[in-house]
């Protein structure tokens, strides 16, 4: 059993998470462990999922660590919070690394509270030296500031990483890791929030989508929407929308691409009529292209595009669609 | 019921938007503040749909005594808005140092709700959107040994004593009951805040918060003490490289991103 270390924290039946992230947050995790001198340990919640090992290999972890027990799951907040409490109390770890998923932003937080831990979400990058220093840089008014803090204290600290922040780098030839359970009594926790209805998962994820036609204000009516949704089908993606569609009540939230609604990582992201504020961008910048689409020339969408056009999306999206239809 | 709700007074961020789009966001000597003295502040989006949240129970029926409660300098525009809108007392509370963490804002605002003998229900913004942290409802739900409910739509008591949350999750809408008290946060998928009568808002004018500070609160330094300090900030850069299609007509325009796409394999 090592303390001290940096500890990777991830379960399996997130929610709004890709597994890629995972191997980023281990990526940056082992970094901060070899400059601080510590070990490098990587912890499930949960089932170890079937390639944890050779995922643990490629990414250097020394040793992988599971809870089983049920009542941990990040879906029980005060389950996973008493579990990671105990965790803590017996391997008094450096720091604690997550990759921010929709359940991590309340546990993580509330285990910081249970803790009284020092914790810094929407990271972006982690600096430590080998005096102990942690220093993170994390994404501020929606992504237009980075901002650095300074963890002090000898607690355990907690950093939630975000999506698409850290490219994945394995490494060659590391030993298999140790692979221990781990165990935690939540036989006295009662959960005190009750699932009533539970979220209907309605086909298939953004977050997985290969194309992404989004659209934003300048499509002007809610009823010119179905414009986005008739070229994402022609292509074969899917739909996506920037925050002001969903405040109108034009698309259903679960269409929001952006720092508060869905990371995506799309090969083509189409932009319709989207100006590309920040907080949009932290949920489409990862794309490996973005073509966009904006009347106005210097719209800071095409700071990000790889692809413009300049003019008025309702006029374009139809001939796009009929496009589409044409075949190469 | 108790409804304590806690709002933060933050850089209008869609001016902070457009100075960073236009390329005219700097930081300050510091390094860590802002220069742009021309950008507003205002009450946290969010945080004006938590009060919102809190109306809409109060609309529904149930009896509510609404509290409504800052942390920072002088808060007292966003603190007379909600006095406006009908919160019952308002107060700000002293940091006790210029950029307190969310450990200490968290200490600070359980304190203030013990002082006021507990909440049945508080409610916050799901974030602020300077810092975009979103730590501080988890924390004082920890402190003060509440249920934390994050990320909502929509808040109601359906019986005394319980309350139904409609949770935004990535997969849709889920819908959970827990027992008072409880913390709940606030998403924007709420829908637009109120706006307090004129005659509402001229009488709020005369409303002065009730402040506060941590030895009134009966706070230790020591519970206190920073955990977290900013040290820097900066504007991160983007590398423009943005290849313009041209044409003469939409479809001109369409045909030949479609062409250009399917050059490089980006669509089949």
């Amino acid at each position: 059993m090592t303390t001290n270390a940096v500890v990777v924290c991830t379960w399996s039946d997130a929610r709004g998470d890709v597994l890629e992230e995972t191997e980023a947050a281990l990526t940056l995790a082992r970094r901060t462990s070899t400059a601080l001198g510590t070990d490098f340990t990587w912890l499930v919640v949960g089932p170890l999922p079937a390639e944890a090992v050779d995922i643990a290999q490629r990414q250097g972890v020394a040793s992988l660590e599971h809870i089983e027990d049920p009542k941990a799951a990040a879906g029980q907040a005060d389950g996973f919070v008493e579990g990671l409490t105990q965790y803590c109390a017996e391997r008094t770890p450096k720091l604690l690394l997550f990759s921010q998923g929709f359940d991590v932003r309340l546990v993580a937080p509330r285990l910081a509270g249970r803790l009284g831990a020092g914790i810094v979400m929407n990271a972006v990058d982690i600096e430590a030296s080998d005096d102990g220093a942690l220093n993170v840089t994390a994404s501020a008014y929606g992504g237009d500031t980075r901002r650095v803090y300074a963890l002090a204290g000898t607690g355990p600290a907690l950093v939630s990483l975000l999506a698409n922040a850290v490219l994945p780098e394995r490494v060659d030839g590391a030993p298999s890791p140790t692979v221990a359970p781990v165990a935690v009594d939540l036989a006295s926790v009662e959960e005190r929030v009750r699932v009533i209805e539970a979220a209907r998962t309605e086909g298939p994820r953004l977050e997985d989508a290969e194309i992404i036609v989004a659209g934003g204000r300048g499509l002007a009516s809610p009823d010119n929407y179905k414009l986005v949704e008739q070229l994402a089908e022609a292509l074969g993606g899917l739909p996506g929308a920037s925050r002001p569609l969903v405040d109108e009540g034009w698309v259903d939230s679960s269409r929001q691409v952006g720092l508060t609604g869905k990371i995506t990582r799309p090969g083509l992201y189409l932009a319709a009529g989207i100006s590309g504020a920040s907080q949009h961008m932290a949920g489409c910048a990862a794309a490996k292209s973005i073509a966009a689409i904006n009347t106005d020339p210097d719209a800071a969408i095409f700071r990000y595009a790889r692809y413009g056009v300049v003019g008025d999306c309702l006029e374009i999206l139809p001939e796009l669609i009929r496009a589409a239809k044409q075949g190469s | 019921m108790r409804i304590v709700v806690c709002i933060k007074e933050v850089l209008d961020p869609d001016a902070v938007n457009n100075y960073a789009l236009a390329g005219r966001l700097e930081i300050g000597e510091d390094g860590k503040s802002l220069t742009q003295t021309t950008i507003p502040q205002l009450m946290n989006g969010f945080d004006e749909q938590a009060i919102e949240a809190a109306l809409r129970i109060r609309d529904a029926g149930v009896e509510c005594t609404l509290c409504v409660v800052s942390v920072g300098a002088d808060p007292s525009v966003p603190l007379r808005h909600a006095a406006a809108l009908g919160a019952d007392e308002v107060a700000t509370i002293a940091p006790p140092s210029p950029e307190p963490d969310s450990h200490t804002v968290a200490q600070l605002l359980a304190g203030y709700i013990r002082s006021l003998g507990g909440a049945d229900l508080v409610l916050c913004g799901r974030q602020a959107s300077d810092d975009d942290q979103g730590v501080v409802p988890a924390l004082v739900g920890e402190l003060l040994d509440m249920p934390v409910v994050a990320i909502a739509r929509a808040v109601e008591q359906p019986a005394s004593g319980t309350l139904r949350v409609t949770r935004v999750t990535p997969d849709g809408d889920e819908i959970v009951e827990t027992s008072t008290p409880a913390l709940v946060t606030i998403s924007n998928e709420l829908g637009d805040p109120r706006y307090p009568t004129a005659a509402s808002k001229l009488k709020a004018r005369r409303v002065q918060p009730k402040a506060l500070t941590a030895e009134e609160l009966a706070l230790e330094a020591d519970a206190l003490a920073p955990r977290v300090a900013l040290t820097r900030q900066f504007v991160p850069t983007v590398q423009g490289n943005c290849e313009f299609i041209t044409g003469d007509s939409p479809a001109e325009l369409a045909d030949r991103l479609v062409a250009r796409l399917r050059e490089d394999k980006l669509l089949a």
